[in-house]
């Protein structure tokens, strides 16, 4: 059990917060087993309530789709944000490495819980929206990097 | 002017086989052009042996799963910076170097 309010719920009074996550779905994870695939409809956010979430993306090695990792989400912290942001479908694929828990928020009953309560939607759209900056930001800088490594292999 | 003719002829013959001749003794030994692709052929496909330094030899290979841990941590390293420039953004930030293997 996550002792910290989760990223997603941060701000919200602690009943507040907890209606929310009642919201929610426990699913359990064995290792190794998938979450969701890249492409397939987000339905759901998720919420890590114990283990961790590898976020991976395909890369071509050998002429073969490898999957390579690219963030990790532990406990906490919110997997699956594509579950409320149009189009609606993962950019990612997402795999426990170890055994784990998450809690499956599906996407109408938040929206129907937010439209009854507009102060809670609004906080948890501020931190949606911090999560996805940061992710936003962070790549951002990554492909300005490689960016530059190109230009320098250029103009060697 | 039968004899003219006679003459005429025979100097004629004589001067095309010395000409034949001349030609048989300076004729170029070299193999043709065509030899010479054959001879790369056979050092291609031959197996690599010692000693040998003409045989194209394979680059050695990096495993797959080697090199899939030199992406995840180049993928690491790369993030990290990422995340010290979002965090202090500054132009040397951005562009600090990196141990990636990857990369050097």
């Amino acid at each position: 059990m996550a002792t910290t309010q989760p990223d997603l719920l941060r701000g919200l009074p602690d009943d507040e917060a907890a209606r929310v996550m009642a919201l929610g779905t426990r699913v359990s994870l064995p290792s190794g087993s998938e979450l969701f695939r890249l492409g397939a409809a987000a339905d759901c956010v998720y919420v890590v309530e114990r283990g961790r979430i590898a976020l991976t993306l395909p890369i071509q090695v050998g002429g073969r789709d490898e999957d390579v990792l690219v963030e990790e989400r532990v406990v906490g912290q919110t997997v699956g944000w594509s579950g409320l942001i149009p189009p609606h479908r993962f950019t990612l694929r997402a795999t426990a490495p170890l055994e784990t828990e998450v809690i499956a928020l599906p996407r109408a009953a938040l929206l129907e819980f937010f439209a009854a309560h507009p102060a809670a939607g609004y906080l948890v759209t501020r931190n949606l929206a911090g999560v996805v900056g940061q992710r936003l930001q962070v790549f951002q800088a990554m492909w300005l990097r490689e960016v530059q490594r190109v230009v320098a292999l250029r103009s060697s | 002017m039968v004899m003219f003719l006679m003459v005429l002829s025979l100097s004629v013959f004589g001067v095309a086989l010395m000409s034949i001749a001349f030609a048989a003794a300076t004729r170029d030994e070299r193999p043709p052009v065509e030899a010479k692709p054959a001879k790369q052929l056979v050092a291609q496909v031959s197996p690599p042996q010692f000693f040998v330094n003409d045989v194209a030899m394979p680059q050695p290979r990096v495993p797959l799963e080697v090199l899939l841990l030199q992406i995840e941590r180049h993928i690491r390293l790369e993030q990290a910076a990422a995340e010290s420039f979002v965090a202090y953004p500054t132009a040397a930030s951005l562009h600090s170097r990196t141990t990636s293997p990857l990369v050097h």
